[in-house]
């Protein structure tokens, strides 16, 4: 069966973790940056998200660092979570190829008509 | 105090929204998050940061709840009862045609269709004693609530494994009903054999989705206490509709046989009217009808289910079905000992249950499929 396409703030999380281990802030800042600034998740909706891809497996906790009294818990992509993001993406290409296919013969179409 | 120590606190305190266990493994990296994503010089959490937080923790409420609701004994309590209760429900409309009908005919197909069992022409009648707007309304709604379709459509669905469009099906029962009484102030919710069927579809509907699917639920079908479930809704049944009387007049019991004296004294001292129609018997001789009322062969039948269930599910089993049923049967029992609670009151009682279970499905439903989200 066929898994449901990701929704884009998990998309762009583990795009954010397939660069590497992040911690949470880290993970916001390059949200916003993979996004163009157009994403910018909130603490609340993070960590909502994080559990969610704890609990399928596809995120897991690296390791802990206590950076100026505060902890910081990195997290990393798992196989699992990297197999996920590779099929979101392939099926992504898939549909942009498609629809760059036709608006090309649209265009054409439209060109030969005129 | 500083800037940054009022902020920490007063993020604190959001945080507590959260469970407590998943406060204790997250809340120190959350605050490290909040406290870095602060603007310099900020006192105290926004109002958009604080209603995501807020929402998050409901979220992350909900999904634990979930959680636990897929562990083992109440995932197959679940699917147990995904495809117990459709089959239940159309016993008992099943009971409801057969009593009636046999007591005062079945009626034309329209009767049958809107649940009026035993009253030949209710259809046709309906009509004429009401404007047209009342009496379609009332027919739409007795074709929701009393009526046998949804019960079989349902039951259908549940059989062909189609889960997500049963839980469909047995969700629109109550919204519509709701819906249709909302627009005539709650007056249709009154009636206790209405507010059993939607507690029943409601809670069918939220079982649906958190159930992990009806094959598991077939396969987990044992025949034993499922026939003595299906023979204490069909006694209920009969009880609900008069007994047995009407369809043996003749038969007698000593009720010798039932045990000593005393009990026998100490029952017949009972108010009168209330045991009456309790266990559905006409005024005078309850006695020699109490072996043949279903609310009471319904009790002993349950009683003996409760004592061949010995796994943790079934168990669970029971607690679910039993829910809706104890809530209908607490309003048909006040509706038994008085007249029912008059206007707004009784009504906005009845409807409460229903209400109650509505939200904890659309709760949980959401729970299940909210996606990650952003913030606006």
């Amino acid at each position: 069966m066929s898994e449901r396409p990701l929704h884009e703030p998990t998309f762009l999380m583990l795009t954010a973790l397939a660069k590497g281990p992040q911690h949470g802030y880290g993970i916001i800042t390059d949200v916003e940056r993979i996004s163009d600034g157009r994403v910018r998740l909130r603490a609340g909706t993070l960590y909502a998200a994080l559990d969610r891809v704890v609990a399928e497996g596809l995120v897991e906790a690296d390791r802990d660092e206590v950076v100026e009294g505060r902890l910081r818990r990195y997290y990393r992509l798992t196989p699992r979570g990297g197999d996920r993001l590779a099929a979101e993406v392939a099926r992504l290409q898939h549909n942009a190829a498609v629809a760059a296919g036709r608006l090309e013969r649209r265009g054409r179409a439209l060109g030969g008509t005129t | 105090m500083t800037a940054a120590g009022g902020l920490e606190k007063s993020y604190r305190r959001l945080l507590r929204s959260f469970p407590a266990l998943y406060r204790s493994r997250h809340e120190e990296e959350m605050l490290g998050v909040l406290m870095a994503a602060a603007q310099p010089g900020q006192r105290r959490p926004g109002v958009r940061e604080s209603a995501d937080l807020l929402w998050s923790a409901l979220k992350i409420r909900i999904r634990m709840a979930t959680r636990r609701a897929d562990s083992q004994p109440w995932a197959a309590a679940l699917a147990l009862t995904a495809v117990l209760l459709p089959l239940l429900m159309v016993a008992l409309k099943l009971t409801f045609f057969l009593v009636q009908g046999t007591r005062y005919g079945y009626g034309t197909p329209a009767d049958i269709l809107i649940g009026a069992y035993g009253q030949p022409g209710a259809y046709a009648r309906s009509f004429q004693l009401n404007s047209y707007s009342i009496a379609v309304t009332a027919n739409v709604t007795g074709a929701l609530t009393a009526g046998p379709v949804p019960a079989l459509v349902l039951a259908a669905l549940a059989c062909l494994g189609w889960r997500r469009a049963a839980a469909g099906v047995a969700a629109v029962v109550p919204l519509a009903y709701l819906g249709i009484s909302l627009t005539r102030d709650f007056t249709l919710l009154a009636g206790p054999r209405g507010d059993v069927t939607l507690y029943a579809y409601g809670l069918e509907a939220l079982i649906l989705l958190m159930a992990p699917g009806t094959p598991r639920g077939w396969r987990a079908l044992r025949w034993r206490p499922s026939a003595l479930l299906a023979a204490a809704t069909v006694a209920a049944g009969i009880g609900m509709n008069g007994g047995l009387r009407s369809l043996f007049p003749s038969a007698r019991v000593n009720l010798a046989l039932l045990g000593p004296g005393l009990l026998r004294y100490r029952l017949a001292q009972m108010p009168h009217g209330f045991i009456d129609r309790l266990f559905g018997i006409g005024a005078g001789g309850w006695g020699h009808w109490l072996l043949y009322q279903g609310t009471l062969v319904a009790v002993i039948l349950v009683a003996l289910t409760i004592m061949l269930l010995n796994s943790p599910a079934s168990r669970r089993v029971l607690a679910l079905l039993g829910f809706p049923f104890a809530l209908g049967a607490v309003i048909y029992l006040f509706s038994l000992i008085s007249p029912p609670l008059p206007g707004p009151a009784g009504n906005t009682l009845s409807a409460a249950p229903v209400l109650l279970t509505l939200l904890a499905a659309m709760v949980l439903t959401l729970g299940r499929s909210l996606p990650a989200g952003t913030s606006p």
